[in-house]
């Protein structure tokens, strides 16, 4: 117990959650409402990071499980789009409560992720990222031929009474409940054994084949863990904002949250973390307010973004984390791990 | 009936000898520097909207303006390299983070100068002829020989020049090319030349048929990716032959189903590919 109150990482964990727990009652409504939806955001950046990060394994279609679990519980709420579809049968299902189909919605999106794992992960080489990398366009492309039923281009509304609280403030402490839970669940995942062989296969494939670990089977699992929390997410997306529709999950979202994971740095779980955090307030709150140069330059907020990334990957492709780490252990006259 | 088939063998090859163009340049970077190049697409689109801008605003002439695009693009391509791809080339996940990057911020910009709205540009021939019945524009015709014309030269590159052949042994085994003295960083530099002047050219023929868009870059690069899955990654010859096969699935697709389901069809492809042959038809093991 006695190392409980030395350690560092602990005091800063409980500064962070009373400062996270007390935010609502001194910020202004809108922000409670943005940085709500900010944890959300985190979800991804770390979820992706299991993947890429942890499993070496370059997912460039995780926002398609984001649209999967978000599809999946907002039809499972409004059940009534399939009507006069040739899914008219599935017209008439009970509608679950709204945290039991938000838990579907990322069940939904491991099984697809699941499916998808197993034909292209047993190759090895690039065939997952070229993959995964087509299919953002076709799950759109779905929508879009199926509107009737997905809403194309407008998406639909699942209606405010279900919302997951009816103001902001109930929102964000759900949406905090969700990402501490997240995060609790990967860091005990991360540190467990599995967590180890997925570092294993990430760090040298022939040399954990060899020590008899089964790489294509824990390439698989990383990636099913990955869509799963990428569709949690997508789906408590669906019920912080009501509405669902393709702008939910586009390309842009897809940059952010690489972003957010390659500044904060991959593979360190607490670096996408921190790096969700401050990418998504920066996209949507301080780059907004600088729109107005793409009147004489053509500069906007995603350009900015993109050229962020760009030189943040070349020149420093550990990301923020790992100079915090250093940091840190210089202050405490700890060991580099 | 017969004039739907013609139609579709004809307007297939056009759409074929285009990609083959592309996927090869793709394929040619990824054999010899293992370099998954997400930008492939971004010079694809780069080489439209630079010959439009020589044309209109400089007044070039639409022969003159073609090369110099060609060739612009194709140092754009050089300088990407030494930039953006050299110095994280070990770190395969970070090129591929990289290229993506950059082929959204010039796709963004793209849109920002231009709009969303595909711009075409003017065809090396006018007028048409019929074949059977069916009309057929030499717009076409001539963008198919042209694309004929570049795969012979690339082919007769690789196989019968020095600097090709020593591309092509590099390709096959990088250390042991550096081993017998080879400057390789050299020939992925002509590499990348070749490669990036290989998309550039195919998106100047797309752009004198159809219509090059900022969105676009994304599409041309998912068939890009289509067509080397099929032909194997870092084969160029299977390249080029499975830009035929992909060719005429799209083709077949949107002339019977619709333009809509393009997509979704090349995605089936890829997944059937991998399902029945991996490694595509012609693909190096690795």
């Amino acid at each position: 117990m006695s190392e409980f109150y030395r350690d560092p990482k602990i005091f800063v964990i409980v500064v962070l959650l009373i400062l996270a727990l007390a935010a609502p009652l001194f910020l202004p409504d809108a922000f409670v409402f943005l940085i709500g939806l900010t944890y959300l955001f985190i979800i991804l950046a770390i979820s992706w990071d299991v993947i890429v990060g942890y499993t070496g394994q370059v997912n460039l279609g995780h926002t398609v499980f984001v649209g999967i679990g978000a599809y999946t519980t907002a039809l499972l709420q409004v059940p009534s789009r399939f009507e006069g579809t040739f899914l008219n049968a599935l017209a008439g299902i009970p509608q679950p409560p709204v945290f039991i189909s938000i838990l579907l919605g990322g069940i939904v999106a491991a099984f697809v992720g699941f499916v998808i794992g197993v034909i292209t992960l047993r190759l090895k080489g690039y065939y997952f990222a070229l993959v995964t990398a087509v299919l953002p366009l076709v799950f759109i492309q779905f929508l879009y031929v199926w509107s009737d039923i997905f809403g194309g281009e407008e998406g639909f509304s699942v209606g405010l009474e279900r919302a997951l609280a009816p103001d902001s403030t109930g929102k964000y402490y759900i949406a905090f409940g969700l990402m501490v839970i997240s995060i609790i669940t990967l860091y005990f995942i991360l540190r467990s054994s599995i967590g180890y062989k997925f570092r294993a296969v990430r760090d040298d494939e022939i040399l954990a084949e060899s020590v008899g670990i089964d790489i294509v089977k824990y390439k698989v699992l990383s990636f099913v863990i990955s869509s799963f929390f990428a569709g949690l997410a997508g789906a408590a997306f669906v019920h912080y904002r009501i509405t669902v529709g393709p702008s939910l999950f586009d390309i842009p979202l897809m940059l952010l949250i690489i972003l957010a994971a390659v500044i904060g740095g991959l593979g360190t779980l607490y670096g996408p973390i921190l790096g969700g955090f401050i990418i998504y307030l920066m996209k949507n709150w301080w780059l907004k307010s600088i729109s107005g140069i793409s009147a004489i330059l053509p500069i906007n907020d995603e350009v900015i973004l993109y050229t962020i990334l760009i030189i943040v990957a070349i020149l420093a492709p550990h990301g923020i984390w790992s100079y915090i780490r250093l940091g840190v252990n210089k202050i405490s006259g700890k060991a580099v791990r | 009936m017969i004039e739907i088939v013609l139609r579709i063998l004809i307007y297939g090859a056009v759409l074929s000898g285009i990609w083959a163009l592309t996927a090869s340049g793709f394929s040619l970077i990824f054999g010899i520097a293992r370099i998954l190049n997400f930008a492939h697409g971004t010079f694809f689109v780069l080489s439209a909207y630079l010959s439009i801008l020589l044309i209109k605003n400089l007044g070039f002439n639409i022969f003159i303006s073609y090369a110099v695009s060609v060739i612009l693009v194709g140092l754009v391509g050089v300088v990407i390299y030494k930039i953006m791809m050299a110095p994280i080339r070990e770190h395969e996940v970070m090129v591929i983070i990289v290229t993506l990057a950059f082929a959204l911020l010039v796709g963004e910009v793209l849109l920002l100068i231009f709009g969303e709205h595909g711009i075409s540009v003017p065809s090396f021939a006018r007028g048409f002829v019929e074949i059977a019945g069916v009309p057929i524009t030499w717009k076409r015709i001539s963008v198919f020989i042209a694309a004929i014309v570049v795969i012979i030269l690339l082919e007769y590159f690789i196989n019968r020049t020095r600097t090709g052949k020593m591309i092509s042994a590099a390709s096959q085994n990088l250390e042991a090319a550096m081993i017998v003295g080879m400057d390789v960083e050299r020939l992925f530099v002509i590499t990348m030349f070749i490669s990036a002047a290989l998309a550039a050219f195919g998106g100047l023929l797309y752009a004198q048929v159809f219509a090059a868009s900022p969105i676009f870059a994304f599409k041309s690069l998912i068939f890009a990716f289509a067509i080397v899955i099929l032909g194997g990654l870092g084969s160029v010859r299977g390249s080029i032959i499975a830009s035929f096969i992909v060719g005429y699935i799209l083709t077949i697709t949107i002339n019977t189903l619709g333009a809509r389901w393009g997509e979704f069809m090349v995605l089936v492809t890829i997944i059937g590919i991998l399902i029945v042959r991996p490694t595509g038809l012609f693909g190096v093991e690795e």
